[in-house]
C-alpha cells in the first residue's frame, strides 16, 4: 500500500522569483524527483507562515523543517562564529568565498549549529554589496555623519561607525521610503536586492565597492534529518547539491542583471573605486576585525585571511 | 490584592511613558548626529541608539501582555454583545458567565504554552538582536502577562456571581476632561 | 470544509458575547487541538512575536498623542477658530462642528476619541443656542469619523502593517478624501441647517479669526509634526508618532496647562490599557490568520472568488457589501485584520492599487462606525449626549447616508485617493 510521504516544510521569507526563492522550488523539484515522492516538499515564501525573527525558533520547534536563513541570524542563536560573513574585505574574491564555505572551514561552522538542534546542508549566496547614497561615496571620509540603513547586526554598526556613518537599524521594508524621504541617506545592498527593492530610484550613488557579502545557509531540524532512512538522505543531499549549484549561477546573473539594468534606467550613477581608493578603504575599514575578534574569535578570522591569501 | 492592582497599573503606565522618552531620545540624537557640528558630532556618533527601536518593541509587547490584563479587571475588551442583551436576563448572565469562563480558560491555555515555550528558550543560548539579552527573559511576558489575564477573568466572573456587576470601560470618559467642561461653564 | 468549521465556530463564540480577542484565540486552539499538525509551541512564539514589530508601535504611540490632545484645551480652541470662519453661516456652530472635528482628525489618529474630544464641548453649546439635540449628534458622530480617514489614522496603520502597504502612502492618500467627505457632511449639514432655519452667529472679523488662529496654532502644529515630519524624512511614520506623543504632553502641560502633571499618570494608564487592548486584538488575529494561512485557506477563498469571474467593479462592490456586513458586528480594527489577509490577494491579482483599496476600506470602517447595532462612535456620542442609541442612529440618517454616496465615489474613482500621493511619492503601491 502506499505510504504517506514524508513531508518537508521550508519555509522562506523573500518572493518566488529570487535566486534563494528559485533555488528552494527547484529543490522541491530535485528532492521529490530523486525519492520517487517518497519525499514532498513543500515551499511557504514571501514569510507566509514564519518571519524573519521567528523561523529559526520554529525550525528548532520542529513547526518547519526546512530554512534558508542569512547567515547573519545565526549570531543571535548564539553561534557568533557566523559574524564572520558580516566583517568587511574578509573575502577578497569568489573564490576565496568559495574556498572557506565549501573547504573545512565552512564545514565546520555548519557543525557547530548542530549543538543547537540544527543541520547545516548548504550555503546559498546572495552576493557581495554595493555601497550608496544621495553623494558620491569615493573615500572614508565621505561617510562623514551620512545616516546609513544596516541590518541588525554588531559587525555592520562597527563597520558603519568606523566610516565615520551613523548606522540606522531599519526594516527591510521601511527601506525605500525612508530613502525617499531622506530619514536614511544611504545603505548597503547586493545589486539584485537595490534593484528588487527599486532603491536605484530614491539612490543617486553607487559605489561598486564589493566591501561585503550577503549570504544565506540552507538548514534542517536535526532530529528530522537524523530521523530519515539513510538512503532519502542521500537523495536529498545530492538534490541539494545540485539546488545549490543552480542557486549559485542564478544569484550571479540576477545580481549582472540588476547592475545592468539599474546602470541602463539612468536614476543611479555608479562609481568604480580606483585601485587607491580602495586600498583607502580596506585601510579604514581594517580595524573592525580586530575590534571584532573577541566575539567571533581570532582564530577563525585568521584562518579565513590565511585561505584568502593564498 | 491592592499591592497588585497598583504595581500592574505602573508597570503598564511606566512602559509607556519609557518607551516613547526612549524614542524620541534616539530621533533627536539621529538628527543631532547629522549635523555639521564638529567634534560634538564626532561624539554624538560615537553614542550607539541603535538599540531603540528593539527596546521599544519589547517594553510596548511588555505593556500589551499586562495591559491586556488591566483591561480584563476595567472592562474594556469589546465582545459583541448585541444578541445577548436581547435575551432575558437569567440567560444573558450564563453567557456572561461563559464568556468569562471562556476568557479564563483561554488565557490559562497560553500561560501554560508560554511557560513551556519559556522553558524550552531558556535552554538555549538565543538572545535578542540589538541587546543581546537572553530571549527568555523577553518572551516571559507571555506566561506571567497570561496567567495574570486568568486571574482577572476569574476575579471578574466572581464579583459577577456575587454582585451581578461587570466592570464596564467608558470610552467616552476622558480624563480631566469634566475639569475642562466645568471651566467653560463657568 | 474546514475553512466552513472554522469561521462558524468563530461567529458562534463572538455571538456569546466574549471578546473578540478571546474568540478569535480560542478558534484556533480548537482547531489546532482537533484538526492540523501544526504544533501548538508555534502558538507560543506568535503570541509574542505578532505584534514584534516597529511600525505596529505607532498604534499606542498615536493614541498617546490622542489623549494628551483629548484633555479639552486643544479642541476648544480648535473649536473657536472654526467657529471664527464658518460661524455665520446657516447652521454656523453645527458647521463649525464639522469643521473642528476634521482639525481634530488631523492631529487624532482615532474616530471615538474625535468624537469625545469636539462633541463633549460643542454638544451642549448646541443645545444652548437651540438646535435640536439629534442634528448636533449626528453631525459629531459622523464627523467624527473623519478620525480614521484624515491622517494619521490608528486603522490605516493596521491595514499598512495586514497587508505590508506604506503607512506613509496611505496617510497622504487619506488627505483629499478626508477633506471631500468633511467637505460633503459640512455641505449635509449647512442644507439641514438652511431649511430648518437654524440660528446663525455674528461674522468674525479677520481679526477675530487671525486671534483664534494664533490661540489654536499649537495644536494644529501638530499636523505639521506629523505630516511634514513623514514627508520631509525627518521621521519613519511610527517615530513621527511618538514625536507627536511627546508634543502633545508638551502642550497639554506647559504650553495650554490644561492636564496637570499629576494627572499625567493616568493619562499614561489611559492609553496603555487602550493600546493593550488593541495590540491583544492584533496578537489573537495574526494567530487567526497564521492559522488559516497554514491550512491554505485564504488561498482557496482567493482562488474561489477569482474563479467566480468578477471583474474589479463587482469584485469591489462585493467588498463594500461584505465590510458593510461585517461593521454591524465588529470594530474597525478586527474587521481589517480578519479580512484583509483574504480581499488584498483577490485586489491585487485583479489589479486594484493596494492603497486605493486600503482607502476604501478605511471609509468602510467609518461608515460602520457610526450605524447600529456596533458603533463606536454611536456608543461616545450617547454617552456625551445620554441619548438611547435608536434615536441616535435616527439622528445620524441624513449624514449616513451622505457617507455611503461618498464610499460608492471612493470606490470607482481611484484618482480622489491616489492623485495626491503618486504627486508627493511619484507612482504608489
Ligand atoms: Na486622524
Ligand atoms: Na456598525
Amino acid at each position: 500500500f502506499a505510504q504517506a510521504p514524508i513531508v518537508i516544510k521550508f519555509s522562506h521569507v523573500v518572493a518566488l522569483d529570487t535566486p534563494k526563492g528559485q533555488a528552494a522550488e527547484r529543490f522541491k523539484q530535485l528532492a521529490e524527483k530523486a525519492t520517487n515522492g517518497r519525499v514532498k516538499v513543500e515551499v511557504y515564501p514571501n514569510s507566509q507562515l514564519y518571519k524573519d525573527k521567528e523561523e529559526l525558533e520554529a525550525l528548532q520547534l520542529g513547526a518547519v523543517q526546512m530554512l534558508a536563513p542569512s547567515l547573519a541570524k545565526f549570531g543571535p542563536l548564539g553561534v557568533k562564529e557566523f559574524e564572520v560573513f558580516d566583517l568587511p574585505y574578509i573575502f577578497p574574491s569568489k573564490t576565496a568565498l568559495y574556498n572557506v564555505t565549501e573547504g573545512p572551514i565552512g564545514k565546520g561552522l555548519l557543525k557547530k549549529l548542530e549543538s543547537k538542534g540544527i543541520t547545516g546542508l548548504a550555503y546559498w549566496d546572495n552576493g557581495f554589496k554595493i555601497m550608496s547614497a544621495n553623494k558620491p561615496l569615493r573615500s572614508p571620509t565621505d561617510f562623514r555623519g551620512l545616516k546609513m540603513r544596516i541590518q541588525s547586526s554588531k559587525v555592520l554598526d562597527a563597520q558603519m561607525r568606523m566610516m565615520g556613518a551613523n548606522p540606522q537599524v531599519l526594516a527591510f521594508s521601511e527601506v525605500y521610503q525612508a530613502l525617499q524621504t531622506g530619514v536614511v541617506d544611504g545603505t548597503e545592498n547586493p545589486p539584485s536586492n537595490m534593484y528588487t527593492q527599486k532603491m536605484h530610484e530614491v539612490q543617486k550613488y553607487g559605489t561598486l565597492s564589493n566591501h561585503g557579502y550577503l549570504g544565506y545557509a540552507v538548514i534542517v531540524n536535526k532530529k528530522f534529518w537524523d530521523g530519515l532512512p539513510s538512503d532519502i538522505r542521500t537523495a536529498l543531499e545530492g538534490a541539494m547539491r545540485e539546488a545549490t549549484t543552480y542557486e549559485k549561477a542564478i544569484a550571479q546573473r540576477d545580481n549582472d542583471m540588476a547592475l545592468e539594468a539599474m546602470k541602463k534606467s539612468g536614476k543611479t550613477q555608479f562609481i568604480a573605486l580606483t585601485p587607491q581608493q580602495q586600498a583607502e578603504w580596506k585601510k579604514a575599514l581594517a580595524p573592525v576585525q580586530k575590534q571584532m575578534e573577541s566575539r567571533i574569535g581570532a582564530d577563525l578570522i585568521n584562518a579565513i585571511n590565511k585561505e584568502s591569501a593564498k | 490584592m491592592k499591592f497588585l492592582d497598583h504595581l500592574e497599573e505602573w508597570i503598564i503606565a511606566t512602559l509607556m511613558g519609557a518607551a516613547t522618552f526612549i524614542i524620541f531620545v534616539a530621533v533627536v540624537h539621529r538628527y543631532l548626529s547629522g549635523l555639521p557640528l564638529g567634534w560634538l558630532q564626532d561624539e554624538l556618533i560615537q553614542i550607539n541608539t541603535s538599540w531603540a527601536q528593539e527596546v521599544c518593541i519589547y517594553m510596548f509587547v511588555w505593556m500589551a501582555k499586562f495591559g491586556a490584563a488591566y483591561g480584563v479587571r476595567t472592562g474594556i475588551h469589546v465582545g459583541v454583545d448585541v444578541v445577548i442583551n436581547r435575551l432575558s436576563t437569567p440567560w444573558r448572565n450564563k453567557f456572561i458567565i461563559f464568556g468569562l469562563l471562556a476568557g479564563a480558560t483561554f488565557t490559562g491555555i497560553v500561560g501554560t504554552l508560554g511557560a513551556s515555550f519559556v522553558w524550552e528558550i531558556g535552554h538555549t543560548e538565543q538572545t535578542s538582536a540589538d541587546l543581546e539579552v537572553p530571549m527568555w527573559i523577553v518572551y516571559l511576558a507571555v506566561p506571567l502577562g497570561s496567567y495574570l489575564m486568568s486571574f482577572r477573568f476569574l476575579q471578574v466572573m466572581v464579583h459577577f456571581i456575587r454582585t451581578g456587576d461587570l466592570p464596564k470601560h467608558d470610552h467616552s470618559h476622558v480624563e480631566g476632561l469634566d475639569d475642562e467642561l466645568q471651566g467653560a461653564k463657568a | 470544509m474546514n475553512a466552513l468549521i472554522i469561521f462558524a465556530l468563530l461567529l458562534v463564540l463572538m455571538l456569546t458575547g466574549m471578546p473578540i480577542s478571546i474568540s478569535l484565540g480560542l478558534t484556533v486552539l480548537t482547531f489546532l487541538f482537533t484538526m492540523t499538525q501544526v504544533p501548538i509551541e508555534s502558538v507560543a512564539l506568535k503570541l509574542f512575536t505578532g505584534i514584534e514589530k516597529f511600525e505596529i508601535m505607532a498604534i499606542p504611540f498615536f493614541i498617546l498623542a490622542g489623549n494628551f490632545l483629548t484633555h479639552g484645551g486643544v479642541a476648544r480652541r480648535m473649536i473657536n477658530f472654526a467657529t471664527s470662519c464658518v460661524g455665520h453661516w446657516h447652521g454656523g456652530l453645527a458647521l463649525a462642528g464639522v469643521m473642528a472635528c476634521a482639525l481634530f482628525a488631523a492631529v487624532s489618529g482615532s474616530s471615538p476619541a474625535t468624537v469625545v474630544a469636539i462633541g463633549s464641548i460643542i454638544l451642549p453649546a448646541m443645545v444652548k443656542q437651540g438646535y435640536p439635540r439629534k442634528f448636533g449628534a449626528g453631525v459629531i458622530t459622523t464627523s467624527g469619523a473623519l478620525g480614521i480617514l484624515i491622517p494619521p489614522s490608528i486603522v490605516m496603520v493596521m491595514y499598512s502593517v495586514t497587508t505590508n502597504t506604506s503607512v506613509g502612502a496611505l496617510f497622504m492618500a487619506g488627505v483629499v478624501p478626508g477633506l471631500m467627505l468633511a467637505f460633503l457632511l459640512g455641505l449635509t449639514t449647512w442644507v439641514l441647517a438652511k431649511k430648518h432655519n437654524y440660528p446663525r452667529m455674528k461674522k468674525a472679523t479677520w481679526g477675530e479669526r487671525l486671534a483664534a488662529f494664533r490661540k489654536s496654532a499649537w495644536g494644529l502644529l501638530l499636523i505639521l509634526i506629523v505630516m511634514g515630519g513623514i514627508y520631509s524624512g525627518m521621521f519613519t511614520p511610527t517615530e513621527a508618532a511618538a514625536m507627536a506623543a511627546v508634543y502633545a504632553f508638551v502642550i497639554a502641560v506647559f504650553v495650554y496647562k490644561d492636564l496637570k502633571i499629576k494627572q499625567v499618570g493616568k493619562v499614561l494608564l489611559d492609553s496603555a490599557s487602550m493600546s493593550a487592548m488593541l495590540l491583544y486584538i492584533i496578537t489573537n488575529a495574526v494567530l487567526f490568520s497564521f492559522l488559516m494561512t497554514s491550512e491554505n485557506i485564504p488561498q482557496q477563498m482567493a482562488a474561489w472568488l477569482t474563479d467566480q469571474g468578477l471583474g474589479p467593479i463587482a469584485f469591489l462592490l462585493v467588498v463594500n457589501v461584505l465590510l458593510l456586513i461585517a461593521g454591524n458586528f465588529m470594530e474597525p480594527s478586527s474587521i481589517v485584520l480578519i479580512m484583509a489577509p483574504i480581499l488584498f490577494p483577490v485586489a491585487v491579482a485583479l489589479g486594484i492599487n493596494p492603497i486605493h483599496f486600503g482607502i476604501l476600506i478605511v471609509v468602510n470602517m467609518e461608515v460602520g462606525m457610526c450605524h447600529p447595532p456596533v458603533g463606536l462612535n454611536l456608543y461616545v456620542a450617547s454617552g456625551i449626549t445620554k441619548m438611547g442609541i435608536s434615536e441616535l442612529t435616527v439622528a445620524v440618517m441624513p449624514w449616513l447616508l451622505t457617507m455611503l454616496g461618498f464610499l460608492m465615489l471612493v470606490t470607482y474613482v481611484p484618482a480622489i485617493s491616489l492623485w495626491l500621493p503618486n504627486l508627493v511619492y511619484g507612482s504608489v503601491g
